[in-house]
């Protein structure tokens, strides 16, 4: 049971600044989503956490003490890493038992922990095998068993189960979940896929460049992205161009290539008006209407895309940009159908454009 | 597990090649029970005469082969110390030379060796009064540490270093993670450059001919000068013998070891 805490924590590889200046605290107990494009510093930042690499300048806390002085073996953090790094001369028992024979427990309660582990990663009988002998995905069960086997106080997971189908996948999700909340174990979790983040972290954080762009609950981050960035990394499609007026009846006017779109005075909080500024929302909260109205706009249908439980439509003529509705009951087939699309008021985020953007 | 995959082409060429190199093996050991002076294919009659002629020849085979003993086993295990530290820094860290080094530590085998015996003696001579086993060790030492450095940088170059992190997650000590996992995962290359080594220094001729004196000699030594001097089966009896001791060797790292460490 441990908290975690980042203070202006900064790496660099030379001139290059991997993490720069990130400023995290995690509770006791609490699930961290770490969200970001490749490359942007989420490895780097676990690796300085858990003290292989040592930091540039900034101090990880763990529980209230600077755990600089710490060595790695001493500070009973877990780490599941990104490729494995499954021992290729030991069986998965002896991968999995590795940290507990370290701890000197007697050897029935061992194999009792290892099984009961590889239980839960759906691996029983696999105990003899060799790491080559393995797919990819049983690898990383291996691995993520290793991880958790130990109830370390603190765990950091390099993309877990990047290498799973679907209905693994959740199971994992699930147990992951399942023992992160019984043991308490404070984590940090790296992952590519939103569900995933939304679905198991009490709070997520994007990140960019090394940079934290944003940190807020899971519905935060879905609904109010902080910039037009996270926005786009969280999904959001439809970006729309305009300029925003002054407030009436507690909405803003912003127009936009001709036309009218009103957002809530609250979404647009410190623009001024006449200022360029970035309309987005999500796909699934556009919507066809047949009649006419506030915030609806007439177009015509480029491209309809089944995706499952969505249509995805691509709309020309709205604005200047393409805006791109996903309903569940469009049935037309042919393309160059006019629709009314209607752009509920209440999901709409504005951003001001930043310099490269005008 | 591998699958396994043959066909009789490849049976073949395999029964070919080793018919190949048994050959001249098999002509040795037979032509070591002969019993008349000169080697004969395929001998008349069978004899052990010979064999007893290595323990009562006034060349004294069984002191040169302890000599070449001693100095195998000593220079093998204080290269294989100091080769496996100098390839484990080279791998291990990143700094500037790092090839460079590697070619210093490899460069013995590049250089001819009667020239670095020359080398070696011109030292000696200016020093003066080192001993005959010094003389030869210090050569041996220089000339088979290649064969180490190298083995086990191969096998390094390879090797995942996030392991050592891995194991050290769970509570490994630096000292801890060294035994359990670079160790163990070089050790098919260090056993491979060892055994090389050792079998090079074993049958070195061209340096030890240079350096030995005459009260420390090699057996590969021994052996030369009585060939110039006699001619006789006590040669294929006493290359018979070198054959089972390679045999039993061999044997003994499969089972305690295991060669097939060398091959997966
Ligand atoms: N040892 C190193 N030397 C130099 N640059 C490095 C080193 N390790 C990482 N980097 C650089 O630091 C940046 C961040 O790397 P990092 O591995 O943290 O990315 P990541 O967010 O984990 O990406 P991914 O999602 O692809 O795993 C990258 O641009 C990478 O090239
Ligand atoms: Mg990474």
């Amino acid at each position: 049971m441990a908290t975690l805490e980042l203070k202006n924590l900064t790496k660099k590889f030379g001139d290059f600044t991997a993490v720069d200046n990130m400023n995290i605290s995690v509770a006791e107990g609490e699930m961290i989503a770490l969200l970001g494009g490749s490359g942007c510093g989420k490895t780097t930042t676990l690796r300085m956490i858990a003290g292989f690499t040592e930091p540039f300048s900034g101090s990880i806390l763990v529980s209230g003490k600077d755990v600089a002085k710490i060595p790695p073996y001493k500070r009973n953090i877990g780490i599941f890493f990104q490729n494995y790094a499954l021992f290729p001369h030991m069986t998965v028992f002896e991968n999995v038992a590795f940290g507990l024979k370290l701890q000197k427990l007697p050897k029935n309660e061992i194999k009792e922990r290892v099984e009961s582990i590889l239980g839960l990663v759906k691996l029983t009988g696999f105990d003899k095998r060799y790491p080559r002998e393995l797919s990819g995905g049983q690898q990383q069960r291996v691995a993520l068993a290793r991880a958790l086997v130990t109830r370390p106080s603190i765990l950091l997971l390099d993309e877990p189960l990047s290498n799973l189908d679907a209905t693994l996948r959740v199971e994992m999700q699930v147990e992951i979940k399942r023992i992160q909340t019984e043991l308490g174990i404070t984590t940090i979790i790296v992952t590519h896929d939103h569900e995933e983040a939304v679905s198991l972290a009490d709070r997520v954080i994007v990140m960019n460049a090394g940079r934290i762009l944003q940190i807020g609950s899971p519905q935060e981050i879905f609904d109010r992205p902080a910039s037009a960035f996270v926005a786009d990394f969280m999904g959001f499609s439809t970006f729309i161009h305009g300029t925003i007026g002054l407030p009436e009846n507690r909405k803003r006017p912003v127009v936009c290539s001709g036309h009218t779109l009103f957002v809530p005075e609250a979404a647009a909080a410190g623009l001024d008006s006449g200022t360029p500024c970035t309309l987005t929302i999500r796909s699934e909260n556009i919507c066809l209407t047949d009649e006419p109205g506030e915030n609806t706009v007439s177009g015509v249908v480029q491209s309809a895309t089944y995706r499952g439980h969505a249509t995805r439509l691509e709309v020309k003529g709205c604005f200047d940009e393409m805006v791109y509705p996903a309903v569940s009951d469009y049935t037309e087939k042919e393309n160059g159908n006019h629709v009314l699309v209607h752009f509920p008021a209440n999901r709409i985020c504005v951003y001001k454009n930043t310099m490269e953007e005008q | 597990m591998r699958e396994k995959r043959t066909g009789w082409f490849s049976c073949l060429i395999a029964v070919l090649v080793m018919i190949f190199l048994l050959a001249p093996l098999v002509v040795i050991v037979i032509a070591s029970f002969t019993p008349t002076a000169v080697v004969t294919f395929p001998p008349k009659g069978f004899s052990l005469a010979w064999y007893a002629n290595i323990f009562h020849s006034s060349t004294h085979f069984m002191e040169g082969l302890g000599n070449s003993l001693k100095i195998g086993l000593l220079a093998t295990a204080l290269d294989v110390l100091l080769g496996v530290t100098a390839a484990l820094s080279i791998c291990r860290y990143d700094f500037k030379g790092k090839n460079a080094l590697l070619n210093y530590f490899t460069s013995p085998m590049y250089v001819p060796s009667v020239a670095f015996a020359f080398v070696l003696l011109q030292i000696y001579s200016q020093i003066g009064g080192v001993p005959g086993m010094l003389r030869l060790f210090i050569g041996h030492f220089v000339i088979i540490l290649p064969y180490i450095v190298r083995n086990t940088v191969s096998v390094l170059h390879v090797f995942n270093w996030t392991l050592e992190d891995a194991a050290t997650s769970l509570g490994a000590n630096p000292v801890q993670v060294f035994f359990k996992i670079p160790i163990p995962l070089a050790k098919p290359g260090v056993l491979a450059g060892a055994l090389l080594a050792f079998l090079y220094s074993f049958d070195e001729v061209a340096l030890s001919s240079l350096l030995s004196t005459p009260r420390f000699i090699t057996l590969p030594i021994r052996i030369m000068n009585y060939m110039e001097l006699t001619f006789d089966p006590t040669l294929a009896a006493i290359s018979t013998l070198l054959i089972l001791g390679s045999l039993i060797l061999i044997v003994l790292m499969e089972k305690f070891i295991g060669l097939d460490m060398f091959v997966k």
